[in-house]
């Protein structure tokens, strides 16, 4: 049973039905999924939610489907860790990590929004489904479409590091290189889009897809035990998954879940593509497209098309906005890793490189709570960190050896141009 | 006849030249303004434009020789 009204745009607030629609046909504006909160209000508590299996589907009466899933039906509810190491490293007091580097099945926050998209699309009656990527997405899109046995099209710029194809070439979609930048590769997806009769998760299935982030905002407040952190930061792209967990702590609150939203969302992206941040920076609202340059590359969007929203949030909730050098980048990988025990792609070293400024200069207190949001998974972006590795100690297969090479002290770093050879 | 939507976002001078104007008019494009928002030292644009398919593309090399910000709509979907 379906509790959505419909689709209403974002800017001007015209209604339409719950059909394969994306864009305000008057304005141009976004569509969004517009839900019977009375009903919500009715139907779901807390009681309810408890006696469900513990995946993102227990708050299904919040996500856009008429029927249960049909895909993804393990993703969500990744652990929030409390971070004790980490806090105690940059003297905070109560620090949590979301880790949807665990996420199910393709170890990414994508996994939320993908189940909820190839869902929905199977609804519509879909037989295929395409994205246009450049990692996480491709991943889950071809894992899940897989799952169900749906054609899939998977749009990638042709320079991706052979890493990220092969997770996603291994479910055999049907991955199309394009000889071009990313946008170029946009512009395409957009023309193929409206030509094929294919659910293209990101485009026209796009009101729908977006709200899989919520999970991860419903995960956190329940795993707080219904309160929601003081601050909390989030990796931004298009900036769709600041402003759904900010929507998600919102309807937490209408719903009576949790009091109030006394929460300060931070954004975090990469020096080098962080067109969000600088608005939020210079008080405008309007954002001034860039061409990416950084390692960050699951954050390198340039235009991002909800980055109006992302500044309104960050606004809105008295939160900030703040960037990470790749160095600082390959830093925070390694220090989560090193602390917590947990090995996160580039994004997640953005945010806690973020954080990490965030708290240095103050603007996040030291003795409130505090999550970062990690959204994906170290093993993807090995590329990133290895030249920042040490080798390791090479012996004889015997004792004296190792007890040799154990008194010269700690493992060696690797020449930056002996790394390949020494790997491969 | 082709349309087109596309996403004007203008900085520093060329917000305050009349360039939507001047395109519209060499290039014989009729532009529809869907939504706008204009602050003193930015603006954006949201179009719809109707014109021949090669004034239509002179139209914006036109606007981004000017120093605009054309981009379609959709923004960038990569992700």
């Amino acid at each position: 049973m379906s509790y959505v009204r419909g689709l209403k745009c974002r800017e001007c607030g015209r209604e339409y039905p719950k059909e394969v629609l994306f864009v305000c046909e008057y304005c141009f504006g976004s569509l969004e999924v517009n839900y019977d909160y009375g009903r919500i209000k009715k139907d779901l508590t807390k009681e309810v939610i408890l006696r469900r299996p513990k995946t993102m589907w227990r708050y299904k009466e919040l996500l856009p489907l008429d029927n249960d899933p049909t895909v993804g039906l393990n993703s969500g509810f990744t652990p929030l860790i409390p971070a004790n190491n980490l806090a105690k490293k940059l003297g905070v007091k109560e620090l949590y990590i979301k880790d949807d580097s665990v996420n199910h099945p393709t170890l990414s926050f994508k996994d939320r929004v993908v189940s909820v998209a190839i869902s929905k699309a199977r609804e519509f009656g879909f037989d295929t489904v395409a994205c246009a990527s450049t990692g996480n997405l491709a991943n889950s899109v071809s894992a899940q479409a897989a799952s169900v046995g749906l054609k899939s099209y998977i749009f990638i710029p042709a320079d991706l590091e052979l890493g990220k194809v092969v997770a996603s070439l291994i479910y055999s979609p049907c991955l199309v290189a394009v000889e071009g930048n990313y946008d170029e590769v946009n512009r395409l997806c957009s023309e193929i889009a409206s030509k094929y009769k294919w659910a293209f998760v990101n485009i026209n299935i796009r009101p729908y897809y977006a709200e899989g982030s919520k999970s991860m905002g419903y995960e956190i407040a329940e795993q707080l035990n219904w309160k929601l952190p003081l601050h909390i930061v989030v990796p931004s792209a298009g900036g769709s998954l600041i402003t759904k967990i900010w929507k998600s702590f919102n309807e937490l609150q209408k719903l009576g879940f949790v009091d109030s939203v006394p929460t300060k969302v931070y954004c975090a992206q990469g020096h080098g593509c962080s067109p969000i941040v600088t608005a939020i920076k210079e008080k405008t609202e309007i954002i001034k497209p860039v061409k990416p340059k950084t390692i960050a590359k699951s954050l390198a969007i340039g235009n991002p098309a909800d980055g109006y929203y992302a500044i309104d949030t960050v606004r809105k909730s008295g939160g900030y906005g703040e960037e990470a050098t790749d160095a600082e980048i390959v830093e925070a990988i390694k220090l989560l890793a090193k602390e917590e025990g947990i090995f996160t792609e580039t994004a997640g070293g953005v945010t806690l490189a973020v954080a990490k400024r965030l708290i240095e200069n103050k603007i996040i207190p030291k003795d409130e709570s505090i999550v970062l949001c990690i959204t994906g998974n170290g093993l993807k972006t090995q590329e990133a960190v290895i030249k920042a590795l040490p080798k390791p100690l090479k012996i004889r297969p015997n004792l004296a050896s190792f007890e040799e090479q154990i008194k010269n002290g700690t493992n060696q770093k690797i020449a930056d141009d002996k790394v390949i050879e020494y790997y491969i | 006849m082709a349309k087109r939507v596309v996403k004007l976002t203008f900085f520093d001078e060329s917000v305050k030249k009349p360039l939507t104007f001047q395109m519209a008019k060499k290039f014989d494009i009729m532009p529809n303004i869907r939504r706008a928002k204009v602050t003193e030292t930015t603006g954006e644009l949201v179009l719809e434009l109707e014109g021949g398919e090669q004034n239509l593309d002179k139209g914006l090399a036109f606007l981004k020789k000017e120093g605009v910000i054309v981009e379609p709509l959709v923004g960038d979907i990569v992700e």
